[in-house]
């Protein structure tokens, strides 16, 4: 029984995890939106990081 | 000395691997696909000279008729004579044009870009394959192992600034038949692994967490879900160890299955948007297969993560309120917070993408860089995590009963949708 309650509260982090995920990835989303918007990167940014 | 264990800086090893052979699997990419232009390229100019039978033109003339090629095409698409507007050719560059000319055959480097091409040994290949192969061979130290779990979600970002390619009507053109999928595959396999699990008095803990896994979007749903049937761990990692177990052989196989198939690009996206489990493998089996197969994978899976609160509330009527009622007890559930608490934020983004599209914000330039460009730089640390992290280890953990009923369900929906799919057929998948 413990060890189910245990897992239970161990399984809500991982869902409370999963939210704050998805928080960090809405911002990383943006970040790039923006930066694409107002030119900083440009289409030949990403050739220029390779051969 | 910093405690490497706690915060932030325990991810930073794993993170910056997966960052490292991102690059590296984007760099063989970058290389292999010119190579393969190089290759196209050259076969014109030997077919070219085979065909008229003069001399090889010098390289300053084959830039200058390769041009003047270019601008009749342009011409004649402005004049309306032809519907799609030509793509600027590719040109050899001087050493390989004359090395070309001299020798009278393609350099093997272009074959060999050719043949991986064809292979689909692209980027997304190299960081899965090569990935399992290195945690299952050399192994991954325990200071990278955080940091590699962290990477797989990086794929997200790339989801949603994919975002920018579409405008409502395709998604909602796409989204229909997605939500036809969606209603009848996934939703009609939680239903019937749940009826299933009844019939062969298996555990209810066991099979909530299977019917949500395998109906509908894999180890998030088995997770969301688990809490309210209380399910044991046991059965938890039973069921999470079917959904990867079969969620890495359809990665590994469909794609080569769908070329055997001679499935388009659409409709092999519709196949794996409903038969592939886990969100991270079905992006990564789409954009194995090609773009246009990712773009329509992409609606199926928005739709189908956006089930999720909902297969939540079906599991807590199926599995809480149906049983207390029976038993004779009273039990309510606030669905508003169920739907609050379980919905994937991240697919608002993707939303907003598409929004900002249709308002005309982006041009040709942007949806080059959002969809294309940095789509593969998230997505490819967003594959080296995933990569890293197929343990043959954690599939052995499938098992029991739940791995007859989950794999049996999986199989048969993976078959029945194929054959659905290819029925409907591309146009209905098509997203421009």
């Amino acid at each position: 029984m413990a060890e189910t309650k245990e897992f239970e509260e161990k399984a809500k982090k991982v869902f409370s995890a999963e939210r704050k995920e998805d928080i960090w990835v809405l911002i990383l989303a943006a970040i790039t939106v923006v930066l694409g918007l107002t030119g900083v990167i440009t289409p030949k940014t990403f050739s220029s990081l390779f051969f | 000395m910093a405690d490497t264990n706690s915060g932030i800086l325990k991810y930073i090893p794993g993170f910056v691997l997966c960052m490292i052979f991102g690059w590296m699997a984007l760099q063989w990419d970058q290389s292999i696909h010119k190579w393969q232009k190089d290759y196209q390229a050259s076969a014109k100019v030997l077919k070219a000279h085979a065909d008229d039978g003069k001399p090889f033109l010098g390289f300053a003339e084959y830039k200058a008729e390769s041009e003047e090629k270019y601008q009749e095409k342009v011409a004649a698409f402005e004049r309306g004579e032809i519907k799609e507007k030509p793509k600027k050719p590719h040109l050899l560059q001087e050493n390989d044009y004359q090395t070309l000319a001299a020798t009278g055959k393609i350099p093997s480097k272009f074959a060999f870009g050719e043949r991986m091409i064809e292979f689909q040994l692209t980027y997304v290949a190299v960081l899965l394959l090569g990935g399992m192969i290195i945690r299952n061979t050399i192994g991954l130290p325990k200071i990278f192992q955080p940091g590699t779990v962290l990477a797989r979600p990086v794929i997200k970002p790339g989801i949603i600034l994919l975002g920018g390619y579409y405008l409502w009507s395709n998604l909602l053109k796409v989204g229909v038949f997605a939500l036809v999928l969606v209603l009848i595959f996934i939703l009609g396999t939680t239903i019937l692994v749940s009826f299933l699990g009844r019939r062969m008095k298996l555990d209810d803990g066991l099979m909530g967490v299977m019917a949500a896994g395998t109906g509908i979007c894999g180890v998030s749903a088995a997770v969301a879900v688990a809490p309210v049937v209380n399910a044991k761990p046991r059965d938890f990692f039973y069921a999470v160890g079917t959904i990867l177990l079969f969620g890495t052989a359809a990665l590994f196989t469909f794609p080569y299955i769908g070329k055997a198939l001679g499935m388009s690009e659409p409709v092999f996206g519709a196949w794996v948007g409903t038969a592939i489990l886990n969100t991270a493998q079905l992006v990564a089996a789409a954009t194995w297969y090609g773009h246009d197969s990712l773009l329509t994978a992409n609606i199926i899976n928005i739709v189908r993560v956006g089930f999720i609160p909902l297969v939540v509330i079906f599991c807590i009527w199926f599995y809480v309120i149906r049983q207390a009622t029976a038993e004779g007890r009273h039990e309510k559930v606030n669905k508003w917070q169920v739907i609050k608490e379980k919905f994937p934020l991240f697919i608002l983004g993707f939303f907003a993408m598409v929004t900002l599209n249709e308002f005309g914000v982006f041009t040709e330039d942007h949806r080059t860089i959002f969809g294309k460009q940095f789509l593969q730089i998230f997505f490819a640390v967003g594959f080296a995590g995933v990569g890293l992290n197929i343990a043959f280890d954690d599939l052995k953990k499938a098992g029991g009963k739940a791995f007859v009923i989950g794999f049996l369900a999986a199989t048969i929906k993976a078959v029945l949708s194929a054959i659905v799919v290819i029925l409907i057929g591309t146009e209905a998948f098509k997203v421009k």
